[in-house]
Parts: C-alpha cells; sequence; structure tokens
C-alpha cells in the first residue's frame, strides 16, 4: 500500500532458434519490463552482441507505414473509435495479405485523384480572378495585345487621366474600382505613362485568353463546378471507406505495430552467435505465470532465472500498486514524479489529505454540490483515462467540500440553520450580521496544527526512506537529521506555549520561572531546538541554512484558512451586491421596471457564485496541491522512478 | 493614555472618535498588507508565468507542473492575507 509493487530481476537464456517462440510469449505476457542490453563491456557479458531485428521486420514496417499514411490522411484516431467487436489475429493475417492491399489502393488512388482535381481547380480559379479586372470589357481579350504602332495599358486608376494626345480609352462603368484600357501611340509612350503615374495607374496584365472575357470566365467557372462535384464524389467515396473500415484498418495497425515491436525486440537483447540473453523486471505475485508461460511457450528448452540485483546498478521500474481508492491521485503523483522502487509511496496519504485541504479551503455546501455535479457530468464528455482519474478526484474533493459545509454551516456564503461545528467562518458582510464574526485566530491556530502534523509525519517518512535507502554511517546520520527537524519543530512549539497562551493549544505559561526567566517547558523546548540543530549539521551543515524553512512551511498551512476566508468573502458580497443591494430595495413596492431589476439582481447572483465557484475549484485545488507538493514531498520524497513499461499491448482491436 | 487625553483636551476629540481613528488605521492597515503583497505576488507571477507559457508551448506534459510553479508565490499576498484578517478580526 505504501510501497510500489514488489518486482524480481529475471534473466532468460535461451538458444537462438528459440529465440521467436520467447518473444511471442513475452509479448503475449505483458509481465516483462525489458532492460535494454547496452555494450559496454561490462564482464560477464563479453562476446555478447546487441541482436538484429527478426528477417520479417522490413517487411512488416514497410507495411505499417503504407496503412499509416492512409490512416493519417483519413483522420482515423484511435481514441475516437471504441471497437464493436475484436477480430481474431489469425483472421485478420489473411486479411492483410488478401483484402489490406486492394482497399488501400483503392483509398491511394481516390486521394491522389483527389490531389489533382485539388490543383486543377486552384489553376482555374486563378484564371478567374486574373480575367475578372476584364469582366466588364465587351470586346475580345485579343484585341488589346499584339500592335506594333500601338501601346495598350490596362490596369486601375484613382481618377481619370488627363491626356492631350490622341488616344481611346475604355472605362466599364458601373464598378466601385475604376478600369480603364487605354490605346496609344508608341511614340508618345512615356508622356502617356507620366500622365498614368499621376492618376495612380496600377497595371493589370493581361491575360492570355481569347473571346470577351465575360465568356472566358463563365466557361472557368462551370469547370470548377464540374471538377468539384467530381470531388465530392471522391470525398463521399472516401467517407464511405472510412465508415466501413476504420475500425479494420485500426485492427490491422494494432496487429501490424504488435508483430514489428516483436520483430524489434532482439535489439533490447543481448546475443551471441548461438544464444540470446534477456534481462528485465517481473512483478513478483506474478513470476509463477511467468516461469510456467515461458516453460510451456518453449518445451522448457529455455533457461529462466531470478537474479539478485545489485544496489548500484539495477534500479527496479516502479508500479503503483494501491487500494482501488487511491489509484485517481496517482495522476497527482505522476505530475509532480513517479516514486522510486525503493521510496515509500505517499499516493494513499495525499489520497486522504487532498481532499480534506480542499474541504477546509472550499467548505460550503452549495459549491461542493455543484462541483459534485459537475464532476459526475463530465463522465460522459472527458472519457480518456486522465480525465477520468481527474474527474475522480475532484468528486472526493467536492464530497469533502460538501462535508465541511456542513461543519462550517455555510452554503453559497450564506450561514445554514445551525452554529457552525468547527470554528465559525462568517464575516458578517454586509446586512447580514448574525453572530459573532469568523474566528480568525482559533481558524489560524487550526492551520498551523495541520501544518505541523503534516510536516511531522513527512519528516518520520523521510526518516523511513533515509533508513531503506543508505547504508553504513551516512544512514545513522540522516535518520537522525530527520529526527533532529522534528525536534527543532517541537522545540519551538514548546517554548511558544512556555510563554504565551494560545487558544486551541496547551497553555504551559503559567508555570513558574526556573532559569533565566524561563520555565521548565521552555527550557525544554530550547534543549530540544539545540540537540536538533546539532543531528541535522552533523548529517549536512549546510542544512542550517534551510532552518527558517521550519516557520515559513508551517505558516504556509495559513493559506487554509486565508484563502478559504477570501472565498467566503467573495460569496458574501455576492450575496449583498446581488440580494441586499438589488433585489431587496424591489420588494418593498413591486413596478415592472423593478421586476427587470429583480431578474438583472438574479443574473448577478448566479454569474458571481458561478464565478466563485471556478476560483474556488482553482484555489482549493491548486493551494492544497501545493501545500503536497512544497512542504510535505520535500521532507521525504524524491520521485524520480522509471515508469513499469512491460513488453507487450493492451489489445483494443484484436485479440488471440 | 497620556496622549490620548491631551489629544482629547486639546482638539476636543471624544473616545468614540479615536476609537474610531483606531478603527479606520486598522483597516489602512489591513488594506495596504493585502495590497503590497498582492503587487509583489504579481511581479513574481509574470517572471514565473511567461516562463511557463514558453514551457508549455514547448511540450504540452508540463501544463500541471508549470501551473503549480506559477501559484508558489502565492504565498506572499497569503501572509499578506492571514497578517490583515489578523488585524481586522
Amino acid at each position: 500500500m505504501f510501497n510500489p509493487e514488489q518486482m524480481t530481476r529475471v534473466l532468460i537464456a535461451a538458444p537462438r532458434t528459440q529465440m521467436e517462440p520467447v518473444i511471442r510469449e513475452l509479448y503475449r505476457q505483458n509481465l516483462l519490463h525489458v532492460e535494454e542490453f547496452v555494450e559496454q563491456g561490462s564482464e560477464e557479458y563479453e562476446g555478447f552482441r546487441i541482436g538484429t531485428p527478426l528477417p520479417q521486420a522490413n517487411e512488416i514496417s514497410g507495411k505499417l507505414v503504407q496503412l499509416r499514411g492512409i490512416t493519417s490522411a483519413f483522420l482515423i484516431r484511435k481514441e475516437d473509435i471504441t471497437p464493436k467487436e475484436k477480430h481474431r489475429q489469425s483472421k485478420l493475417t489473411g486479411l492483410i495479405e488478401e483484402e489490406l492491399p486492394s482497399i488501400e489502393k483503392e483509398a491511394e488512388e481516390l486521394i491522389s485523384r483527389r490531389g489533382q482535381l485539388d490543383t486543377r481547380i486552384r489553376e482555374f480559379e486563378q484564371k478567374v480572378e486574373s480575367l475578372q479586372p476584364f469582366a466588364g470589357v465587351p470586346f475580345d481579350l485579343e484585341l488589346l495585345r499584339g500592335y506594333r504602332m500601338f501601346s495598350v495599358f490596362c490596369g486601375h486608376v484613382a481618377r481619370e487621366p488627363v491626356l492631350d494626345l490622341p488616344h481611346e480609352i475604355f472605362s466599364p462603368s458601373g464598378r466601385k474600382e475604376k478600369f480603364i484600357v487605354l490605346l496609344a501611340r508608341n511614340q508618345d509612350r512615356s508622356a502617356v505613362e507620366e500622365a498614368l503615374v499621376n492618376a495612380q495607374f496600377q497595371a493589370v496584365a493581361v491575360p492570355d485568353e481569347n473571346g470577351p472575357a465575360a465568356t472566358r470566365i463563365g466557361y472557368y467557372e462551370s469547370q470548377i463546378m464540374a471538377l468539384k462535384g467530381e470531388m465530392e464524389e471522391i470525398n463521399r467515396k472516401l467517407e464511405e471507406i472510412k465508415k466501413n473500415h476504420a475500425e479494420f484498418f485500426l485492427a490491422c495497425d494494432e496487429l501490424l505495430s504488435a508483430d514489428v515491436e516483436m520483430a524489434e525486440a532482439p535489439l533490447r537483447f543481448a546475443t551471441t552467435g548461438e544464444a540470446f540473453i534477456v534481462e528485465g523486471w517481473v512483478p513478483s505475485d506474478r513470476m509463477d505465470e511467468f516461469r510456467n508461460g515461458i516453460h510451456y511457450a518453449t518445451g522448457g528448452k529455455v533457461f529462466v532465472t531470478e537474479v539478485e540485483p545489485s544496489h548500484e546498478r539495477d534500479v527496479a521500474p516502479t508500479e503503483y500498486d494501491n487500494i482501488s481508492f487511491a489509484k485517481p491521485t496517482q495522476l497527482l503523483m505522476d505530475v509532480y514524479s513517479r516514486p522510486r522502487y525503493s521510496e515509500v509511496d505517499p499516493t494513499l496519504l495525499v489520497s486522504i489529505i487532498f481532499p480534506i485541504f480542499f474541504g477546509i479551503i472550499l467548505g460550503d455546501v452549495g459549491y461542493g454540490a455543484i462541483l459534485l455535479a459537475l464532476s459526475l457530468g463530465l463522465r460522459k464528455v472527458l472519457t480518456n483515462e486522465e480525465g477520468i482519474q481527474l474527474l475522480k478526484i475532484l468528486r472526493n474533493a467536492s464530497i469533502s467540500s460538501i462535508i465541511f459545509g456542513l461543519l462550517f454551516s455555510e452554503a453559497f456564503g450564506f450561514a445554514l440553520p445551525w452554529k457552525s461545528i468547527l470554528f465559525s467562518r462568517h464575516l458578517n458582510i454586509g446586512t447580514e450580521v448574525s453572530g459573532h464574526g469568523p474566528e480568525v485566530t482559533s481558524l489560524m491556530v487550526m492551520a498551523i496544527w495541520i501544518g505541523v502534523v503534516q510536516i511531522t509525519l513527512g519528516r518520520i517518512l523521510g526518516a523511513v526512506n533515509h533508513a531503506r535507502q543508505d547504508h553504513g554511517v551516512h544512514r545513522v546520520k540522516a535518520v537522525m537529521a530527520n529526527l533532529g527537524w522534528i525536534m527543532v519543530l517541537w522545540g519551538i512549539l514548546l517554548m511558544l506555549w512556555g510563554s504565551f497562551a494560545m487558544p486551541t493549544m496547551p497553555d504551559l505559561s503559567g508555570m513558574p520561572a526556573v532559569a533565566a526567566g524561563l520555565n521548565v517547558p521552555s527550557i525544554a523546548g530550547l534543549a530540544m531546538i539545540v540537540a536538533g540543530v546539532l543531528f541535522i549539521a552533523s548529517d549536512s551543515a549546510l542544512e542550517i541554512v534551510e532552518l527558517p524553512t521550519i516557520l515559513s512551511h508551517t505558516l504556509s498551512y495559513a493559506r487554509l484558512v486565508g484563502v478559504g476566508l477570501s472565498s467566503v468573502a467573495i460569496a458574501m458580497v455576492i450575496n449583498f451586491i446581488a440580494i441586499g443591494m438589488i433585489i431587496e430595495p424591489q420588494l418593498g413596492a413591486l413596478t415592472p421596471l423593478g421586476v427587470i431589476i429583480i431578474i438583472a439582481g438574479a443574473v448577478v447572483f448566479v454569474i458571481g457564485h458561478l464565478l466563485n465557484t471556478v476560483l474556488g475549484m482553482l484555489g482549493g485545488g491548486l493551494q492544497s496541491l501545493r501545500l503536497q507538493y512544497v512542504e510535505f514531498f520535500t521532507k521525504f520524497y524524491k520521485g524520480g522512478g522509471k515508469k513499469y513499461n512491460p513488453f507487450g499491448m493492451k489489445k483494443r482491436f484484436t485479440e488471440d | 493614555m497620556a496622549d490620548a487625553a491631551t489629544a482629547v483636551a486639546t482638539t476636543e476629540m471624544t473616545v468614540e472618535m479615536i476609537k474610531a481613528s483606531q478603527i479606520g488605521m486598522k483597516a489602512i492597515s489591513a488594506a495596504i498588507a493585502v495590497g503590497s503583497t498582492g503587487i509583489a505576488t504579481a511581479f513574481a507571477e509574470m517572471a514565473i508565468g511567461s516562463a511557463a507559457v514558453g514551457a508549455t508551448a514547448e511540450n504540452k506534459d508540463v501544463f500541471g507542473l508549470v501551473l503549480l510553479l506559477t501559484v508558489i508565490p502565492e504565498t506572499i499576498v497569503i501572509f499578506g492575507l492571514v497578517v490583515s484578517l489578523l488585524l481586522l478580526f
């Protein structure tokens, strides 16, 4: 529960002739986390080489690449499709040989034809665009080019050019931009050009077409229409292929990927001319299953043995081993870092503490109910694994929020009909003054208590981790240092108790002073601090610099109350604005305008509380998560474990 | 108390007025505590936030982590909030 799944290091040695059955069986079992063989000249692996892929690897890879090309052109994604039935592998292998190539060929032809059509359409569209300015010119386009004595100018102008030379000008009327066609003698060319520059002339090339522009445009547009019709037909055919064969494609993809992975597996093995060796990790409680499977598949021709892992070299992969309640929290752990194999796995602790902190921050029945409804309702939308985990975390957090809402006697910032069972958080904002206001000091001390307890727990776990992971003198020192941190923390507390009376903390300030104005608890506290500092320094003197974090980390838990109170304050302000300031004054004498104002008040109420729910969820979630990551984990948790990634695949579309 | 007495004598302030002005001073102190720490947090989060967006653009997987890094300076404003709450209540 507090440890990852126990792993056993195994070694498989077999003759090369058994390579394929061994790979097939390993893949089917999906149990062995293969440790890749690296040629680094270690003694026991002298003469071993990295293996070469099985002979069929190239062919299968080729098929897979072709298939992936098609599936990506069809935009088929594994996540979007839920398999209706599983395809039998033996049948599928035959289909890959017979049917797949013809479907692929058909699809490829359609796709390439679609590409050609697309190019044609674009070509014609460009032509239409170049013809467009001449649409209003009634004469044939070939009349605008090919003169020896004359120059033709076509283009847009800002205003009519002023010319006192012999020329002919035509400008089609009724268009927004002024377009002209101008004919002049060659010898007047420079003068005409100057006049055109003054008229802000922008030349347009005469398209290489015959006949009137409008006719040509009509022709091209009808061509485009026809091409688009053909393209639609192709798209319809492709869509049909996609609909009929998407699942088949994915099943083939799954089978071929598995084959490729199997064919390339020898790249991770150590091989000689006649034999090969695989090393890896198997969950200890499934060792028998593993051993028997291999034995059965190879007829006992393969040697499987457990190896004692060496501490320096062999690092086991980590697979969580949690009860189902704590499983969703693994997501939060992976965001930080997966625990190392030898480390305490705090997932269960976080799965209990995180919702509690969330509830303390957002202790409100109303908001809790909204979030609970949200977490249940979104299940239909977020169907991937991470999304479901996140929703389960949110569900637990919102249930805790409802419970703390009952304890704090709060719903949408209003008081419930009983006094708060925990300390009151009512801020008395606006007209709704009831009770004695918030018990801020008591709430703060409660938060500090929570901090002290969690930090102490963290340090105890730190001692456990060091006791497990370290060796020799360092181990004792590291454990003592963790004890030292606890002593300094509680020493400070003892001194405070001996000096001041505080709510919900033991009051020892009444005891008589013994020496130097300090009473017994204060002296005991001082002694603990000194001893603690010595323990810490004996492990690492640099750690002394970190001593102030005892204060800052403990006080950091005040956020449980601070963020919570700010959320209560916003809720109460919304209530006061919406009800006290907008709705209530209208209720005395109802007028038609008053009804509209009341509706506006209701809108303010709903939007305000929705906004505060989102803020509360972000604030409550992030702040309590941060308390785990920064204040709790830094005391004991390193992380950086390897993920247990067994050789094999979870089959979704195929079966044996 | 002596100062308060002279104040009453010279400017004819009543005890109620002094109390009211003390409440006002508390409110101003609380406002300064929250306001200034809020600005400090904003400055810190500005730098972290822009780096976080950059990192997320490079690799979407770090989103959860950088979101958390971004709220780390929130401690500053929360301390300010705690101080002001203690001042007011």
